[in-house]
């Protein structure tokens, strides 16, 4: 028997069955999310559009406690969502928002023979030196140094990182952010090291001028130890004081790129090495996966002002965000503000010689609907991130709107070739290089603003 | 109050590029009622149920792919009219000019499309030129059809087949809407004698049909999207990123993805075709099943494996002699190899050289325990079957390196045979020996699967070196906790690649006939689950080790 007659009242049938249920559902905002997704005429029906706009709304609502924007009469806080744009809140915008770093680039840019040192902290976004190796050729080929700066014993990354062959024991004791408590003796990469017939080598792929005489400095901390403590530098005995909170000592200064270091006795305490010049910029990659920068709270108030004592940052670049944004749904992210709050305190007054920027999330996306959409609380987040840049006298720096703004993540993975990863979340390394493009040209309008007011 | 968009519906009827037609849009479920209703009301007029065939054929092409819809129309003219020359010419060179000028006109459009940017590339990479790559858009599904008008034009060449006798026959066939965009690529001699037949279904073509459209559906937008969303994207996109265990999950999680999402679209061209009376061959026998790499390509898309042999490797010689592009792709891999050992795993040239050599000999092997001087022919035809195959699936070289590993492969288990054939014999059949063959077989595919889905092949060594290097076991829990969901997916796709192929026909053939209400039912359950998955909370990425 021929059954053509039954399958054509079959897909008949369902299909009118399927179009009233899509046509009721649309009538009558049946809003049972499964059948949402599924409703047939879904596309040609005017959507309610109330309840999208009480949801903008409170995402644009002012910055809520802890945070209250203050006006002042010298400052316009809303400049912030200007993109590749370093901005210090001021109405005047003539002057430069990076005034004392402006100052120095001048200086060493006249041949004064200094090094400007910037700490550049982030999550998984800088993770294997992302945007900082672009960032770091960038600003060396304007104004001169060599070499990658500080390097961690080891991290998640060590092996991906394109700008240094990091090769070391597996015996190392490591501490982090995520195991280390309070009140810590973590350095600003959040890790700590301890080696007990351990070693670690290093070669720095960055640098060009093989002339360039290279300081391979080590950075340390206080060994509890009768005697300064012996360490071996490609197989030379060397000893290291270890006496101070916290200290940085050269270990070989040389044309080569390479250092290995052997370590013995468990007591010192060893967080990494620096390559760099004796005069230039220096940019130090400190990259922590899935942290937010309240961490740094737990770092000992002493041991940040050693630091900084013995180490000069000249600039301390703020970049976090991503990791407060979780969960899909978040709009109020005033939790955050309340944590991040001391942390930024915290550094900025420890490193009171360095300018301080915060630099706010990147575009992130989830998926609402089936689409890739950015988080419907990245606005109040970045508003949250430039209240505490305003707040606490930093500088800030919109990446989410130098990126493209909303959903730019999303066409950024979706690109050929793509600039982003499939996670909506990640920019590749040709995304984060155009990032640091951008950066690098925000820097220089600002060295710019400098260099007009010195005429 | 909601009210409708008359704009917003006009829009539907024309090409979105951010939403091109496939079979789970809305869009699709009105387009097959219509579609279905007239062929039905036509179906004892078959120059009208044709033409509308064709309409509707070309019309999905265009909702799936824009303007390229007159690229079809522009090839199966070409086709038709240099097959019926080639048909009608006295004398055997005119017809081998002719196909000639055929296989230039086919492979040209898709060189041009398919491959121009990866030989730009690869001038500027290794001769040093200074091209700028083109501006071209893949058009959807042209690697399938190029191949149908291939096998059509060398089957009439060869004298197995005449030409279709009408112009719509042969659009039909090339444009037949189920199979248009991700095949199975359809063979004439089977296909064209179906188009002008009597509508006719049993009641067992009805239930296969609702079976393959449906499980096709299922296997498709359920497992195959859920999983690639929600965690195989991630992870294949910056494998460094992530633990080995989480790499290694990522690979399996692949073989169930491109299978499911093959072989679904597959079935749902099959099980549409049966309802409109058509039958065309399985093309894919749950693959990773089989106990051994020649088993697998006789599973795995099988419409293709079958074309490669047909007119591919058969012409090449085959398992009899060799020909001068044997030898001549032969060079092009042994150098290939040896560079790719230079080159890429940074080896020296002696080390290369005995990569090289060892390949070689792999393929000389079988001839020399044979002491059969045709063997090393039959092996190099079969490589080069697999090398243009995997070059087939995509212009890059990680599809070349997929399809020269398949190529060693088939001649390792060549070699196996001939070394342990009679030596195993007594136990080459029991249970335990099949499950730790086809245990290593599926670890083989999913090992090359690597290759194929990874974006460079920095990232596929990336992957490789965590899974190896760094497998992390003891985020077993975190990782457990957090992808609890992905892992039951992917479990459940295994598992339903477990059941025997014949089972569903033994339990259709159990029943006399399905009640009406009992399809209606099922097939809005299955909506509902698709719902369901489709509104379902993302899965999002998180670290295991800091």
């Amino acid at each position: 028997m021929n059954s053509n007659r039954r399958i054509v009242i079959f897909v008949l049938s369902s299909c009118l069955l399927y179009f009233l249920f899509s046509l009721l559902g649309s009538l009558f905002h049946l809003n049972w999310p499964v059948f949402k997704r599924i409703n047939l005429i879904a596309d040609v029906i005017t959507k309610d559009t109330t309840a999208v706009a009480t949801d903008s709304l409170s995402a644009t609502a002012l910055v809520a406690p802890p945070l209250l924007i203050e006006n002042k009469a010298s400052k316009d806080f809303t400049v912030y969502v200007k993109p590749r744009f370093i901005t210090d809140f001021n109405v005047d915008t003539t002057q430069p928002a990076l005034l004392r770093l402006m100052q120095k680039l001048h200086e060493l840019k006249k041949g004064k023979k200094r090094k400007i040192r910037i700490g550049y902290f982030g999550d998984s976004m800088i993770e294997g030196d992302l945007l900082t190796q672009t960032l770091r050729t960038l600003l060396q080929g304007e104004f001169g140094g060599s070499g990658v700066g500080f390097v961690p014993v080891s991290n998640p990354s060590a092996k991906i990182r394109q700008t240094v062959t990091d090769n070391f024991s597996g015996g190392w004791e490591e501490y982090n952010f995520k195991n280390a408590g309070k009140n810590n003796q973590l350095f600003l990469s959040g890790y700590l090291f301890r080696g007990s017939n351990d070693w670690v080598e290093m070669r720095d792929h960055t640098i060009k001028d093989s002339n360039a005489v290279i300081e391979k400095r080590l950075f340390y901390g206080y060994a509890d130890a009768d005697a300064p403590v012996s360490i071996k530098v490609n197989d030379n005995v060397v000893s290291v004081p270890a006496k101070e909170t916290f200290g940085n000592m050269v270990i070989g200064q040389n044309k080569s790129p390479y250092i290995k270091v052997g370590v013995s006795d468990n007591r010192l305490p060893l967080y990494g090495i620096s390559f760099e010049t004796e005069s230039g910029i220096i940019v130090d990659n400190f990259s922590f996966r899935g942290i937010s920068g309240v961490e740094f709270g737990a770092i000992d108030t002493t041991f940040l002002n050693a630091v900084a004592a013995s180490t000069n940052y000249d600039l301390l670049v703020f970049q976090y965000g991503v990791n407060v944004l979780f969960k899909p749904n978040d709009k109020n992210f005033n939790w955050y503000a309340r944590l991040v709050m001391p942390s930024v305190k915290k550094l900025k007054s420890s490193f009171s010689n360095a300018d301080f920027l915060i630099i706010s999330t990147a575009d992130r996306a989830f998926r609402y609907d089936g689409e890739y959409k950015s988080a419907i609380g990245i606005d109040s987040l970045i508003k949250l991130q430039a209240g505490i840049a305003y707040e606490t006298g930093a500088c800030f720096y919109n990446q989410f709107s130098t990126m493209g703004g909303h959903n730019s993540i999303v066409q950024w993975a979706d690109t050929t070739p793509s600039l982003a990863n499939k996670d909506y979340v990640h920019p590749n390394h040709r995304g984060a290089a155009v990032l640091a493009q951008y950066f690098f040209e925000a820097i220089m309008k600002d060295y710019k603003k400098y260099t007009l007011t010195q005429k | 109050m909601p009210s409708f968009e008359t704009a917003a519906f006009f829009q539907q009827f024309l090409y979105d590029p951010k939403n091109p037609l496939l079979f789970n849009n809305g869009f699709f479920v009105f387009f097959f009622t219509a579609f279905i209703a007239l062929y039905y009301t036509f179906r004892n007029n078959f120059a009208v149920r044709r033409y509308i065939f064709c309409f509707f054929s070309l019309y999905f092409f265009y909702k799936a792919s824009g303007f390229f819809v007159v690229l079809v129309i522009i090839s199966a003219i070409a086709n038709f009219v240099l097959s019926n020359a080639i048909f009608k010419s006295r004398t055997k060179s005119s017809k081998t000019w002719l196909l000639c000028l055929n296989i230039i006109f086919n492979l040209g459009l898709l060189f041009y499309f398919k491959y121009t940017n990866f030989f730009i590339s690869f001038s500027n990479d290794f001769l040093g030129s200074h091209f700028h790559p083109f501006n071209v858009l893949l058009p959807v599904g042209i690697s399938f059809f190029t191949f149908e008008n291939l096998s059509y034009t060398i089957d009439i060449y060869r004298g197995q087949f005449e030409p279709a006798k009408k112009f719509t026959d042969y659009l039909l066939f090339l444009s037949f809407f189920p199979k248009l965009v991700m095949g199975p690529i359809v063979r004439a001699h089977d296909f064209v004698p179906q188009i002008n037949k009597d509508y006719f279904v049993t009641e067992n073509d009805f239930a296969k049909g609702f079976y393959l459209i449906i499980s096709g559906l299922f296997k498709k937008l359920i497992l195959s999207d859920y999983l690639t969303t929600n965690y195989v994207d991630y992870i294949f996109d910056d494998p460094a990123r992530y633990t080995g265990l989480e790499n290694l999950v990522a690979v399996y999680g692949y073989a169930a993805v491109i299978y499911c999402d093959f072989s679904g679209y597959s079935d749902v061209a099959l099980g549409v075709a049966k309802w409109l009376g058509f039958d065309i061959p399985a093309n894919f026998l749950s693959p990773y099943q089989s106990k051994n790499i020649t088993e697998f390509w006789r599973r795995w898309h099988i419409s293709l494996s079958s074309w490669l042999k047909d007119y591919l490797y058969i012409p090449l010689g085959g398992n009899r002699k060799g020909s001068f592009a044997t030898y001549l792709f032969a060079a092009i891999f042994f150098a290939g190899v040896f560079m790719t050992g230079t080159h890429l795993l940074h080896l020296s040239y002696l080390w290369a050289s005995v990569l090289t050599a060892s390949i070689l000999l792999l393929f000389i092997l079988p001839a020399i325990i044979k002491k059969d001087r045709a063997g090393i022919p039959t092996g190099l035809n079969l490589l080069t079957t697999m090398l243009l195959g995997g070059f087939w699936h995509g212009a890059s070289w990680n599809f070349i390196i997929w399809g020269a590993l398949h190529g060693i492969a088939l001649a390792v288990h060549k070699v196996w045979i001939l070394l342990t054939g009679k030596a195993f014999a007594s136990f080459n059949n029991s249970r335990i020996y099949n499950i730790i063959a086809a245990v290593l077989t599926f670890h083989f595919v999913c090992f090359c699967w690597i290759f194929f889905k990874a974006n460079s092949f920095d990232a596929a060594g990336n992957m490789i070196h965590q899974i190896f290097f760094d497998f992390s076991p003891s985020v077993w829990k975190a990782f457990y906790a957090n992808y609890r969901p992905v892992l039951a997916i992917l479990a459940l796709a295994f598992l339903l690649h477990l059941i025997p192929d014949d089972l569903a026909d033994r339990v259709i053939g159990k029943f006399n006939k399905i009640p009406m209400l009992g399809y209606i039912a099922l097939f809005f359950a299955f909506v509902i689950v698709y719902g369901f998955f489709k509104s379902s909370e993302q899965v999002l990425p998180i670290y295991l080790k800091f």
